[in-house]
């Protein structure tokens, strides 16, 4: 019977649970309904330092033994050395423990497939850090903070930046050093105002030009050119000249401009301290060396002009001094890490030998000594530094608060996290026509999830023009907009996924008074049609009167059906219906230049007074190519005036069709515009509202489940059954007295946990009372430390007994309840139900 | 219509001429054509039920008819349906004919109703493979395997042969879903999935083992076809029957003298090696005559393909400057028929000639500068494949050494004729000899000679023959070759020219004539 309380147990555990998993649910909905507006960080809940590992807030013997090498070498340095800076060996950490720096890397791989190359790791830790300037700017930082706690505060110096990037390449296979050195003030300061935003960058396009033709052997030589060659080369010069003028009006004019803009010389340039990471070649195929930049997250070549100086690099498992000079930059630098002319380590070991010593593999000889040497090696002990780890929710969110400001050179670049917004912007990009960032020209916004499949948007803020690209997926496969209002009959272009349409259609562009429309892959051929309209007049249809612009010429082309001879494949049809005029070319027949056309003219209809006009011959004119050929007869040509002049019909019914779809397509827009849903796909559990419901319940009924699996397992009569020696199959006497023990038993039960409580409550007292004794006789002549003691036993001791009384207290109000509960499931209980109904 | 008490009748113009207007069209395009009168060329359908139609006659004239109906007559006999090869539809049903026959030319039928006739055997149907409905019933087919004969038709989905005395079977239906497994409908019923299933269950082994018959032929067919296409390759590259012993197999066929010259002793080992060398020699002219076919193929294919794309290139432009000219061509005659001063029009209309002009000179100075260019890549094509040729022809001399080896053969044939000869005379020889050598072994020794002697010679010549013959052949096959593909480039070229000089001609007279009915209109 001791069961029966354990179940009670759990219930209430689990309960617990879902209200924590609850509230989880709801920061995390809170976190998406409510964007921060500025690009401060938001304030993190500050992360208690008594929650670090111990490994944060002590030593180990080998990190004092470290420790003290690294003081021993700061000595030597400071002594070989005076006029160089102090090192960053041993700062403290954010639990104002001194650490050696190359312990603070903790190389992590993370699951994340985009953090798999240094690209994408780069742009993570640009992203998701917030910078904390050095201050003052030429003093190295003081705390070296765990790349876990710079994770959780989202904020960090440079230093902090490449910790944690470097942590990340390492993780991914990379051989990545910290550098601490000196860049310029733009690099320090990550002030990008100056450069090119990356986006605006054209993109290189891959010219692949075509390969030129061989030239063949019997290709026809071109007719001899009978110009003067004199007069062409004095052309030729001429235009050179005005060229060259031109060009170098323009250079000018970008100098004076450069000189313009270029910033006042910085006063601290050289001394400016900063910290990056270099890459060095070998491993994961990187070719050659280069820095990152981790508060940009770009790539710089080793020569680049923006790094001033190099102090020291580290990695995992050693610290490298240089010994080079660096009055010029990094320019001349070598980093064979293995010179040791060039470079100072802190421990000789194997990571040398493992980085760059070619002579190892040549002379075996040495290998004993190494080995002897290496059993004498003192290796960097293991980081102190806890696993990295970065939620999904906080690698969805990216930026800190989400939303992050970057300014570049006449340009400003949001970014946003997705589903941060309601309209769905992930980024805009908005460029400016001044350096001061006054006046904008183009906004450029990229949108994710949004349920009208908009994928980009740029205005031009000249023009006024819009242009729209959508992804596929809309029921009226709009892939291209671009227009300057959304009011029909005004200047635009619509492309669509033509393949999705049953028209074909894949463009339409329109003007005040015309109407292009080109298609693709038709079974009719037909391939382009414009339509030109004249001044918009009233019409009465329905009943109702209508604005309609008439149709003045509409002409058709279509591609050439090989099922039919050319002559007899419309390639053009013009219909002139202002004029009552049809015109119709037929296409090229093989090895002709000149095609076949008819001109018809339009018989009038019956009118009131009028009967229609009879078809005469003279209605058609037109010109045959092969004289020999048969003209064609007066029956021909009449039906081919009756089915052109249906066509027309047709094909006045079609352009009305579309001037209705632009007008249907317009409105959605404006109101999808207006009122944006985002998608949520549905293998987003924490989005999708649905699927994370649906999974809980699902999840809820197998813990039920289980549990009801537990209990019908659990046979509350067996032990009494046995104790009473009473067979499997029960008489009704049996069944009452089993009953009535089982009863008992648990009343009895029940009254032991009580007694229980009550006996702890008794001896918590009597101690009490003991030690208040022990107390009054000794409290002269205690000390403060003991009174301090004595103090806090009481009030423990105090809260000990109000905890038993709480609970003796519950435990007689839900005795009754049990018990009450327990008879009516022996009532129901298989064996004992038969019995008592 | 009471048709059952006319007179049995046959075609004729009258009838015809009926039919047409009846079923032609109507309203104001009826008037028009009647007014112009209708061609028998170029009527599309036609309906002659009813009429009592004895024989099919005076139907010749109609040859793109596509849909004739001769249903419900008493036509006996399918005839004079040759000229209707663009038939699609052709229907025959309600009538008396007892034989198909006369539909050979029909190739693009697809639709065939003979439903209601005496038809007892399905035939004469081979070369209608478009077939795609096909209606027996009514018929008096008996026997199920008139059903074996329709597997050929690989398109055919419809078919009726109900109201025959095979559907009394109690197979039928079975037997024709499996041996005709494309078949969807069948008397007028959608095949379902149950029918084929027993179908094919009870006749698996019998429609497999046809199908692996019918492979098999196919195979077989196939086979043949790539060893065609290969001898035509050795044909076209002039070396056929040239890669193996043909020639020498062939020098000895038609040799009687050589085959008893074969029997005489040490003749055996003699015969041994000269045909290995002749082989050896004759694959070597077989596989420097194809390499050189392939080489002339590459030659002629890269000519035409520039010249090909130096045709296109001009047409082109040609076309551009004619579509340019004739748009602009059509606003000036709008613009000229607003204009109602006299003198105005008169100025337009010879500026006008004058373009027309000008655009037929630049069209045919266009068009003289590719008959140059032609002309030119003409020639230096010319030089080249002769020269190839010429390299080939020098190359066949190889026959040359055919002949030395017949030479040489004969010689030593000679020699070891002649020792024989002597052994015989002096009866040394003990084996068995031939017997016309044996029989005259008793004549005198030099007339015996002789007879050896020719025979030798006889053989040599025979087979110098034939080497000769094999040698002419070829050249002149090759020579053949080239004249004619130069030949014909050249009529091509001609031919094409002509074209285009007559359509720029033309044209440029129907825009001159326009503008002088312009002016003529103007003027009265």
């Amino acid at each position: 019977m001791e069961v029966l309380p354990e179940v009670d147990c759990e219930e209430d555990v689990t309960i617990t649970d879902d209200e924590e998993d609850d509230d989880e649910e709801s920061s995390l909905s809170n976190i998406r309904i409510t964007p921060t507006v500025t690009h401060i960080a938001k304030p993190r809940p500050q992360v208690a330092l008594s929650k670090c590992p111990s490994s944060y807030k002590e030593n180990s013997s080998q990190e004092k033994l470290m420790a003290a090498m690294a003081e021993n070498f700061r000595q030597q340095y400071a002594l070989l050395y005076p006029d160089r800076k102090a090192l960053l060996l041993c700062p403290v950490n954010e639990c104002s423990v001194q650490k050696f720096v190359s312990t603070t890397l903790r190389s992590t791989l993370l699951p994340y497939p985009e953090l798999y190359d240094w690209e994408g790791c780069a742009s993570f830790v640009a992203d998701y850090l917030s910078l904390e300037l050095l201050d003052p700017p030429f003093e190295l930082p003081k705390q070296l903070s765990s790349p876990t706690w710079v994770l959780q505060t989202q904020r960090g110096t440079c230093f902090d930046f490449s910790i944690v990037l470097c942590s990340l390449l390492l993780g991914a296979g990379y051989n990545a050093y910290c550098v601490s050195g000196y860049a310029t003030k733009e690099m320090c300061l990550l002030d990008q105002s100056r450069q090119e935003c990356p986006l605006l960058q054209p993109q290189i396009q891959d010219k692949t030009e075509e390969p030129k033709k061989p030239m063949k052997k019997y290709s026809v030589k071109p007719p001899r050119d009978l110009h003067s060659n004199f007069e062409r080369r004095q052309e030729e010069k001429q235009q050179a000249e005005a060229e060259a003028a031109t060009l170098k009006k323009q250079l000018d004019a970008e100098r004076l401009q450069k000189e313009r803009e270029r910033p006042p010389p910085d006063p601290l340039r050289g001394l400016r301290v900063h910290c990056w990471v270099l890459l060095l070649s070998g491993n994961r195929e990187i070719p050659e060396n280069f820095f990152i930049d981790p508060l940009t997250g770009k790539s710089y070549s080793t020569t680049d002009e923006n790094f001033l100086g190099i102090e020291s690099v580290w990695n995992h498992q050693n610290y490298w001094v240089n010994k080079q000079d660096c009055t010029f930059g990094c320019n001349e630098m070598t980093f064979d890490l293995g010179d040791l002319s060039k470079w100072e380590y802190v421990l000789c070991g194997q990571s040398l030998s493992i980085i760059s010593d070619p002579k190892t593999l040549e002379e075996p000889e040495d290998e004993e000594e190494e080995e002897m040497d290496e059993l004498k090696v003192f290796e960097m002990p293991p980081s102190w530094v806890t696993t990295i780890d970065i939620s999904p929710a906080d690698m969805e969110m990216r930026y800190p608060g989400g939303m992050k400001v970057i300014e570049y050179r006449k340009a400003k670049l949001e970014k946003f996290a997705p589903y941060l917004l309601k309209d769905g912007l992930v980024t805009k990009l908005t460029t400016y026509k001044d350096l001061d960032c006054t006046k904008a020209s183009t906004i450029k916004e990229w949108f994710k999830h949004r349920s009208d499949h908009l994928d980009e948007r740029e205005l031009h803020t000249d023009s006024n023009v819009t242009t729209e690209h959508f992804r596929p997926g809309r029921s009226d496969a709009l892939k291209y907009h671009r227009y300057v209002t959304l009011v029909p009959e005004t200047e635009r272009q619509m492309d669509f996924y033509s393949h999705i349409r049953t028209d074909g259609l894949a463009r339409r562009i329109e003007k005040p008074f015309e109407m292009t429309e080109t298609f693709e892959n038709r079974t009719d051929f037909l391939f382009y049609r414009n339509a030109v309209y004249g001044k918009q007049i009233k019409v009465i249809r329905a009943g109702e009167a209508l604005e309609q612009r008439p149709l003045q010429r509409v002409e058709e082309r279509f591609h050439r059906d090989h099922s039919k001879p050319a002559s007899k494949d419309v390639a053009e049809r013009i219909f002139v219906v202002s004029d009552r005029r049809i015109q119709v070319t037929f296409h090229l027949e093989d090895d002709r230049i000149i095609p076949a056309w008819l001109n018809f003219i339009k018989p009038k209809e019956a009118a009131d007074s009028q009967k229609a006009q009879a078809f005469t011959p003279q209605m058609v004119s037109g010109f045959q190519v092969d004289p020999s050929t048969k003209p064609y007869t007066n029956l021909q040509l009449y039906e081919m005036l009756v089915e052109l002049m249906r066509e027309e019909e047709n094909v006045e019914l079609h352009i009305r069709d579309s001037e209705k779809e632009v007008r249907s397509i317009l409105s959605s827009r404006e109101k999808e515009d207006s009122n944006t849903d985002l998608l949520i796909s549905i293998y987003n559990p924490t989005r999708n509202e649905m699927a994370r419901l649906h999974m809980e319940e699902k999840e809820r009924m197998a813990k039920e489940k289980k549990q009801r699996q537990k209990e019908k397992e659990l046979d509350l009569l067996a032990p009494s059954q046995v104790r009473l020696g009473l067979p499997e199959v029960l008489t009704s006497q049996d069944a009452l007295q089993l009953k009535t023990d089982c009863l008992n038993e648990f009343k009895q039960q029940l009254f032991n946990k009580a007694s229980l409580i009550q006996s702890r409550i008794e001896k918590e007292t009597e101690e009490l009372q003991k030690k208040q004794l022990w107390y009054q006789k000794n409290y002269l002549t205690m000390s403060n430390e003991d009174e301090d003691d004595y103090l806090a036993y009481c009030s423990d001791a105090m809260f000990r007994i109000h905890v038993l009384k709480m609970r003796l207290i519950r435990h007689k109000e839900r005795a009754p309840q049990k018990y009450l509960a327990l008879e009516e499931k022996l009532k129901r209980h298989p064996r004992l139900a038969s019995h008592f109904l | 219509m009471n048709w059952q008490q006319d007179e049995p009748k046959v075609i004729d113009e009258e009838m015809l001429k009926q039919a047409i207007e009846e079923q032609g069209p109507q309203g104001q395009a009826g008037d028009i054509s009647k007014k112009e009168g209708i061609q028998y060329e170029d009527v599309l359908q036609l309906r002659l039920d009813y009429r009592n139609i004895l024989k099919i006659f005076h139907l010749w004239h109609f040859t793109s008819l596509t849909k004739l109906q001769l249903d419900n007559n008493v036509i006996e006999r399918i005839e004079g349906l040759e000229n209707l090869t663009n038939l699609v539809w052709l229907d025959l049903s309600f009538n008396n004919i007892q034989v198909i026959e006369g539909l050979e030319a029909l190739v693009k039928l697809q639709d065939l109703s003979l439903f209601n006739n005496r038809i007892s055997v399905i035939e004469n149907l081979d070369t209608l493979q478009n077939l795609h409905i096909l209606s027996f019933g009514n018929n008096a087919i008996a026997q199920l395997e008139n059903v074996l004969y329709l597997r050929k038709f690989k398109h055919l989905r419809t078919l009726n042969l109900a109201g025959n005395p095979i559907c009394e079977e109690e197979s039928y239906k079975t037997f024709v879903t499996a041996y005709l497994p494309d078949l969807v409908y069948l008397d007028y019923r959608l095949l379902d999935e149950q029918t084929r299933e027993t179908a094919n269950t009870k006749y698996k082994y019998a429609v497999e083992a046809m199908q692996q018959n019918e492979l098999q032929e196919q195979q077989a067919m196939e086979a043949q076809k790539i060893s065609n296409e290969e001898l035509q390759l050795h044909k076209d590259a002039f070396v056929e029957f040239l890669n193996g012993p043909q020639l020498f197999d062939s020098m000895f066929d038609e040799d009687p003298d050589g085959e008893k010259l074969a029997l005489l002793p040490g003749m055996e080992a003699l015969l041994e090696s000269y045909p290995c060398k002749m082989e050896a020699l004759c694959v070597q002219i077989f596989d420097a005559g194809l390499t050189q076919h392939a080489q002339r193929t590459a030659e002629v294919e890269s000519f035409f393909t520039c010249s090909h794309e130096a045709v296109a290139d001009n047409r082109q432009k040609a076309a551009q400057i004619a579509a340019d000219f004739e748009s602009s061509r059509r606003q000036k005659i709008v613009e000229m028929q607003q204009i109602t001063d006299v003198e105005l029009l008169e100025d337009n209309i010879s500026s006008c000639q004058e373009q027309a002009s000008q655009l037929s000179e630049t069209l045919m100075s266009l068009e003289l500068q590719l008959v140059d260019q032609l002309e030119d890549i003409f020639k230096d094509f010319e030089r080249n494949i002769s020269d190839m040729v010429g390299g080939f022809i020098e190359y066949v001399h190889t026959f040359a050494q055919c002949r030395d080896l017949e030479n040489q053969h004969h010689e030593q044939q000679l020699e070891i004729a002649l020792a024989t000869l002597e052994k015989v005379v002096k009866n040394e020889l003990e084996e068995e000899i031939p017997d016309d050598m044996a029989m005259v072994s008793g004549k005198h020794i030099d007339c015996y000679k002789d007879t050896v002697t020719n025979a030798v010679s006889a053989s040599h010549d025979t087979h110098l023959l034939k080497i000769d013959n094999r040698e002419d052949e070829l050249l002149t096959r090759i020579n053949s070759w080239m004249s004619g593909l130069l030949k014909s480039i050249h009529d091509e070229e001609v031919k094409r020219n002509r074209k285009r000089v007559s359509e720029i001609r033309n044209y440029v007279s129907y825009v001159k004539d326009e503008l002088e009915d312009m002016r003529m209109s103007e003027h009265h």
